[in-house]
């Protein structure tokens, strides 16, 4: 049998096929929800610095909008394909179902290096983006945001060219803006705070006290010190961290059984989120090879750094005391490591919804943007804790009452709302 | 007693004589001293000031005659009592003074006059006579300038008159230009002038074998009559005259051509005459061009270089005036013939070719010098023979680990010796001119920075505070001195000189005292910015880029960080020709690539200290130099240039980016400038140092491109069997060498994306990451498709992290055309910095293009070591192949060559080069002449060591030997790397780890005997298990493994002899 080269978008209709076959869904619905709605290809022309014109391909595929505007981010890479763009234009679509937010799933790029560009021909490439996709995004319709090497200047870049041809301000247009040109409050902390929101439900569920657990951390980037933060808040003790060493270029884990001090692992480590090695053991922490994170004698994983991490290598080096992994980072679980889980008992917040609060933040700042209100801090995290909770009530439910895992429950929950939306429009 | 008092008034007597004598020569001396007066107020004024003079002033008289005027004093009657002496001017009597007793008086030395008055009365007319001359010239030079009207011959007949030899020399020239005009009268007499000409001081013999006879000045003079008949038949009267007026006024430069044409002329000698020459050209002291080039040439050769390549690229740069604002700060011993040596020759060239650039592109004009004195490179062998040092000098003929020995021991020699005093008297008026202001003495030796050969780095560059009284900066600054030039003597450039057959030249260190450029902050001093800038880029990393944009390593503070690769930090990193192009473009790459320390001088302590940029900013902020320019603020997920009000730097998180300074000034812009004119200019590529204190940009230093061979441009060589070129390239080729390959790690680009699963695709990435923790470090070259270490889709390129490549010598990315496109490659830009500070070598292959070579046959069909080295990835032996060069090809190694003149790169199949010379750093290796002493020293050592482990005592069953040892590519700091397969107790591993702990400390210092590495410990000792062994884990693998297998070494016993 010839072996068929690896298609991510491929990937994400088989795993799309699968739940869908657990939820008993009809073929014109199958055949709705594996592709997407609309996609538009597009050439934007620019200028370049010695004069000449290069014309660039750009994307957006909105893959399902029936349950609310478009929302998802736009990437500026060498090598984007259509087939990444679908298979990340429908993973919105299920995120954003998942916490119930009402937004639809959409994704864009454009095909570029931006180590080959100048800024200002960077810009050119934001603007001649917006300029021809226009008529076709915006607030109501669908919301770009930062992805890829796009950033929050590439935001205001779109954003102001899109009010341009528009003739007002739109500052709903768009999320990931900066603080002070209509970004939201609370960004920094959403995704890290989501994940605990969601550890925070599972003892409950599973009757711990947050106070007698303890748990291990990789990675040291804005979701692991914010989840640890919170964590900490609620009575939880992290014993270890790892991140990775810029200087030796290999991941170290910090280990201390009383627990680490944020405050002062964040005194010692440079603004890339390393730690200082030699200081950390004047501190009194145990340094350990960086993969040592996985083997630690606690009872919460929260692997918040890079994907497959958990993997059929990795798998049986997890304590036996461990009973809960919250995915903070994307995709850190080998799917056969999954069945591992399962059989061990193992509880595990799928990424889909662990890692959540991201998305619904930046649906916040849409909100926060179109009424041009903006909340304070406590506001934004009170409504993320809310929306959070609410989401994991539901694919806990579902988990139970159908005997499925946490990650095929959040998928059922994600595509069957967004089939009802679709059912309820009339479109099948 | 009446005895004594006759001798008293006798002395007193005498000297009352004198106190008149003198009298009567201050009032000569003011008459000529004031140039208004004319030469018969002058003879009248003498004729009153002598009768005071004498002994008898009552009956004194005197009488001058000169030409035909007579001058006298009152009542004037000849006598017999008569001191006289003639007047003569140039050689020709013009008259007679007299002095006259009107009446007979006691005989004394001379009838009734002194001795003293005899030489009183000489003194007198030798000065008129020279009056008279001067005033001849003057009326000459007057008349020149509205003679035109006149008659040409009045001068030549004047010059009969006044000066001959003058007007012989003048006859001379117009002889030659009326012979240049195809005068045939003039050519007769030029065989006629010739010889009598030239004989007229030294005897020109050897032509002829008989003396030339000497011609009588007279005959010499009808000649030159001859002459100026002929000249006056054929030229106009204007022309005569003007050629007859240049050739006057150009005999008065004359004084330095003798200077300057004679190599035994001291330069206190040449600066006295520069002195004198520029005095006198606000006087109309003008120069053909011919002879002011003669002069420029001249000066460079014995100040500057006298290389002739350097020579002819200064000329058109350097004027005579220049030589005498450099000699104002050049500091010499007495009788010095030294030059100030290559690295000041170089700056001062860059200078001037930047300054005379300036009325093309004015913002070369803003470039500054700082200020800078010179010490000539003969001061070290005049400071070595005031100290009786000479025997130093045979330092560098005993072996290098002797003189390697013996360093500390010189650099005490030396700072303890004393500077001859002229030295130090010249470093005391350099202090008094730099004050209080941190400076650096930099060594500029006669072979450093000499055009093509690079000895970067070898001799030392002190900087010194400069703080404090001036007696304790005195010895500060003699202290640096004197440690420089015990660096001449270091084992570094010893051997670096061995190397090169340079050993014999006879080594002068000149030295350049420079003051730092920069600004006071705090207790801090550095510049807002330096860095070092090439003119030519062989770090692209991007495929817009040309190697003619340049590139600029900038960095903060002082620029001895952007000097040196850093481990564990990074310069910025600039194309000049392409600001706009960034190296790193995500917020990601943008902080994890910024400067995070700075270098400083602490003018408190008195040295230099390296700090964190992070906490100088939050103690200093906005008193950082040009901190607006430099510094960007992060803010979540953005970096931005703050605008307005000074951002707290305790609070926001500020990010070194450049920015400021790379988009909103001209910075990027004025750099390309200096390097594309510096590389016009010097007709190589070159690379500066510069600094910005904040208001102005100041260059440090300049020389052709310094880089190792590593970089230069390789000779790509023709008619290559096919057999043994392995892929070739033609497109963003850098320059360099990449030899001694022994592993390729060949990920196939077409098998690679057909794997269908994306476990599949990043397991090629774990697989490679793993080959680079096993094979031998920078011997081998991963070869893959695509965007090394790309974080998009994980089909067009490796997924890798830079750990998991950092140990290769090249990274290799191949695009293959795909159905109807190419794809993009990287550049290597997911870890680009990484790779240059490591020097790890980048290069793309473009495989479908015609006319390059991809040997597919090789890299497919050779036998593949994956499965043996990694069973557990045989099934990716398909798609990955790691060859073993030697054992496929005979014991042929894999070279790349790279010439990025001619864009090509091949690699080859070669037999192994044999000493190391080409590995990351040359320079500063220790690279022996005699090849493969490294990993043979060690090997013996490793032998010995092994035959005196007692396997019973320890629990040893075996012990290897691997890594660089055993590859026989050991450099002078490698490791040796032993296996030690134990199964003893743990006691027993204790006991093994203390008796290995002394062995390798001692294997340590012995290397550092040797070569000057130092290390803790020589000795990286592996020990494995049975159960490692079994289970084929950790360096278990190296034992009988299929590539790069550890060898067995002889244990001892027990028992040993």
């Amino acid at each position: 049998m010839p072996k068929k080269p690896f298609n991510s978008f491929e990937m994400a209709q088989a795993q799309f096929d699968r739940v869908a076959g657990l939820l008993n869904l009809d073929a014109a619905t199958r055949e709705l929800l594996r592709n997407p709605l609309r996609e538009y290809h597009f050439s934007i022309p620019v200028r370049m610095k010695d004069g000449s014109k290069q014309i660039f391909r750009g994307f957006r595929v909105q893959h399902n909008d029936a349950r609310g505007p478009g929302k998802g981010g736009v990437r500026f890479h060498p090598l984007e394909t259509i087939d990444t763009v679908r298979a990340l234009s429908m993973w919105m679509s299920w995120k954003c179902a998942v916490v119930d937010i009402p937004l639809g799933g959409s994704k864009g790029g454009v095909i570029c290096d931006p180590h080959e560009l100048s800024d200002f021909e960077l810009e050119q490439i934001c603007r001649g983006w917006v300029r021809q996709i226009a008529k076709d995004v915006g607030p109501a319709r669908d919301v770009p945001a930062p992805d890829v090497m796009t950033n929050s200047q590439s935001m205001l870049w779109m954003l102001d060219e899109f009010e341009a041809i528009n003739g007002g301000h739109f500052p709903g247009f768009i999320t990931g803006k900066p603080l002070n040109a209509g970004g939201s409050k609370g960004r920094t902390e959403a995704t890290g705070y989501g994940v605990v929101f969601t550890i925070r439900e599972a003892l409950k569920e599973l009757g711990i006290r947050p106070g007698d657990t303890t748990a291990s951390v990789q990675g040291f980037g804005n979701v692991a010190r914010y989840a640890i933060q919170l964590y900490n808040q609620i009575g939880g003790t992290v014993t270890c961290v790892s991140c990775w060493d810029q200087k030796e270029k290999q991941a170290f884990a910090y280990r201390r059984s009383d627990g680490v001090n944020l405050e002062e692992l964040l005194n010692i480590t440079d603004h890339f989120g390393g730690i200082d090695k030699a200081k950390a053991v004047e501190l009194g922490y145990e340094v350990l090879p960086g993969e040592k994170w996985i083997e630690q004698d606690v009872d919460i994983l929260i692997p918040a750094a890079l994907e497959n991490q958990i993997t059929l290598e990795t798998v049986n080096d997890i304590h036996k005391r461990v009973k809960i992994i919250a995915e903070g980072a994307n995709g850190p679980t080998h799917p056969d490591a999954d069945a591992v889980l399962n059989k061990r008992e193992i509880f595990v917040i799928p990424d889909l919804l662990a890692n959540a609060g991201g998305v619904t933040c930046s649906y916040f700042e849409q909100v926060q943007s179109n009424m041009n209100y903006f909340w304070e801090k406590d506001e934004v995290l009170g409504k993320l804790d809310v929306k959070m909770t609410s989401a994991y009530i539901s694919v806990s439910s579902l988990a139970r009452s159908r005997k499925v895992s946490m990650r095929d429950a959040a998928y059922m929950i994600a595509v069957s709302r967004v089939a009802q939306a679709c059912k309820d429009r009339g479109w099948l | 007693m009446t005895q004594s008092h006759k001798a008293i008034d006798n002395l007193l007597h005498a000297l009352a004589e004198r106190a008149k004598e003198l009298n009567c020569l201050y009032t000569v001396e003011e008459l000529f001293s004031d140039s208004n007066n004319t030469i018969a107020s002058i003879c009248r004024g003498i004729i009153d000031a002598i009768p005071p003079g004498w002994q008898y002033p009552d009956i004194c008289m005197a009488r001058i005659t000169v030409m035909n005027d007579v001058y006298s004093s009152p009542h004037f009657s000849e006598t017999p009592w008569v001191l006289q002496t003639d007047i003569v001017e140039q050689n020709t009597t013009v008259g007679t003074l007299e002095v006259f007793y009107r009446e007979e008086r006691p005989a004394a030395d001379e009838g009734p006059f002194l001795k003293e008055e005899r030489k009183l009365i000489t003194a007198i007319a030798e000065r008129l006579g020279r009056r008279i001359l001067h005033e001849n010239l003057k009326s000459i030079f007057e008349s020149e300038k509205e003679v035109v009207k006149r008659d040409w011959w009045v001068i030549i007949e004047m010059l009969t008159h006044t000066d001959p030899k003058l007007l012989i020399r003048i006859s001379r020239k117009m002889l030659n230009q009326l012979c240049w005009n195809g005068i045939p009268e003039a050519e007769t007499l030029l065989a006629d002038f010739s010889p009598a000409y030239r004989n007229e001081e030294s005897e020109l013999l050897g032509e002829v074998n008989q003396p030339y006879k000497k011609r009588a000045v007279e005959d010499i003079l009808k000649i030159s009559n001859k002459i100026f008949h002929i000249a006056g038949e054929y030229l106009g009267e204007k022309e005569i005259l003007q050629r007859i007026q240049k050739w006057i006024k150009e005999d008065r430069s004359g004084f330095l051509v003798n200077i300057l044409e004679n190599p035994g002329t001291t330069l206190s000698e040449i600066a006295a005459a520069i002195e004198r020459y520029h005095h006198l050209t606000p006087q109309g002291l003008e120069l053909s061009s011919p002879r002011e080039k003669g002069f420029r040439v001249s000066l460079i050769r014995r100040l500057l270089a006298d290389q002739p390549h350097f020579i002819n690229i200064a000329k058109p740069h350097i004027e005579v005036e220049d030589f005498f604002a450099l000699f104002a700060k050049i500091i010499f011993p007495s009788g010095s013939h030294g030059k100030i040596g290559g690295k000041s020759a170089g700056l001062l060239l860059a200078y001037r070719v930047l300054i005379n650039s300036a009325r093309e592109n004015p913002q070369l004009g803003e470039i500054k010098l700082p200020k800078t004195w010179y010490l000539t490179s003969d001061g070290i062998l005049s400071f070595m023979q005031y100290n009786n040092l000479e025997e130093i000098v045979e330092q560098k003929y005993k072996e290098i680990g002797q003189v390697r020995q013996e360093y500390p021991y010189v650099v005490q020699l030396f700072k303890n010796s004393l500077l001859p005093p002229e030295i130090i008297n010249g470093l005391s008026v350099a202090l008094d001119d730099f004050d209080e202001v941190p400076l650096i003495v930099r060594s500029s030796s006669l072979l450093e920075d000499r055009m093509g050969t690079a000895f970067a780095g070898k001799y030392k560059s002190l900087f010194i505070a400069n703080q404090g009284t001036k007696k304790e900066r005195l010895q500060e600054l003699i202290d640096a001195v004197t440690e420089v030039y015990a660096s001449t003597f270091g084992p570094d450039p010893i051997e670096y000189r061995l190397q090169r057959g340079m050993v014999d030249f006879h080594e002068e260190m000149g030295i350049l005292i420079q003051e730092v450029v920069g600004t006071r902050v705090g207790s801090y001093f550095f510049p807002a910015f330096a860095g070092v800038a090439f003119s030519q880029n062989e770090f692209r990393w991007s495929k817009r880029l040309k190697r003619e944009n340049g590139l600029m390593r900038l960095v903060p503070g002082l620029g001895t960080r952007a000097v040196d690769r850093l481990s564990d930090d990074y310069p910025i990193l600039v194309a000049p020709g392409e600001p706009d192009l960034r190296v790193n473009v995500t917020l990601e790459e943008k902080i994890r690539y910024s400067p995070q320390k700075i270098d400083v001088v602490n003018l408190e302590t008195r040295s230099l200290e390296t700090l964190s940029i992070k906490s100088l900013l939050k103690n200093f902020g906005p008193a950082f130099p040009l901190i607006e320019r430099l510094v960007s603020i992060l803010d979540q997920d953005r970096i931005y240039q703050p605008v307005g009000i000074e951002p707290d730097f305790g609070k926001y998180h500020p990010v070194v980016t450049f920015e400021g300074l790379l988009s909103n000034t001209n910075f990027p812009n004025q750099m390309h400038s200096v390097l594309t004119t510096l590389e016009d200019n010097f007709q190589t590529p070159v690379d500066v140092e510069f600094a910005h204190d904040g208001k102005d940009f100041y260059l440090l230093q300049c020389r052709p491109l310094s880089s190792s061979e590593a970089f230069q441009p390789a000779e790509i060589p023709h008619d290559l069997p096919p057999e043994n070129l392995i892929f070739s390239g033609n497109r963003y080729i850098p320059n360099g060498v990449v030899p001694n390959i022994t592993h390729i790690v060949y990920v196939d680009p077409l098998k690679y994306g057909e794997l269908p699963g994306k476990d599949d695709l990043l397991a090629v990435g774990e697989v490679v990451g793993k080959l680079n923790g096993i094979l031998p470090k920078r011997q081998f070259i991963l070869m893959g498709p695509g965007r090394w270490g790309s974080r998009g889709d994980i089909k067009l390129g490796v997924n890798i992290s830079y750990s998991g490549i950092n140990n290769s010598a090249m990274l290799i990315e191949i695009a293959r055309q795909q159905k109807d496109y190419l794809p993009d490659l990287s550049f290597g830009t997911h870890f680009f910095q990484d790779l240059v500070e490591s020097s790890i070598r980048y290069l793309p292959l473009y495989p479908d293009d015609p006319d390059t070579a991809f040997n597919e046959n090789f890299l497919n069909r050779s036998h593949n070591t994956l499965a043996e080295i990694f069973p557990e990835f045989a099934r990716l032996s398909e798609t990955v192949k790691v060859i073993d060069v030697r054992k496929v090809a005979g014991g042929k190694v894999l070279k790349v060559l790279m010439n990025a003149e001619i864009d090509t790169a091949v690699a080859i199949l070669a037999e192994p080069e044999e000493s190391i010379q080409f590995r990351s750093r040359p320079l500063k290796g220790y690279n022996p002449p005699d090849k493969d002493v490294h990993w043979r020293w060690r090997l013996v050592n490793a032998e010995y060591l092994a035959a005196c482990l007692e396997p019973e005592r320890f629990g040893i069953k075996a012990a290897y030997i691997f890594g660089s040892t055993k590859n026989a590519t050991a450099g002078p700091g490698s490791d040796i790397d032993l296996l030690i397969h134990i199964n003893g107790n743990e006691a027993q591993k204790k006991d093994l780890e203390f008796w290995l702990e002394g062995w390798s400390l001692s294997l340590s210092q012995a290397n550092y005997l040797r070569t000057g590495h130092q290390s803790n410990g020589l000795l990286d000792v592996h020990f494995v298990t049975d159960e490692d062994i079994r289970k084929r884990t950790s360096f278990a693998v190296k034992i009988g493994a299929a590539t790069d297998a550890a060898r067995p070494l002889q244990l001892g016993t027990s028992q040993k002899s």
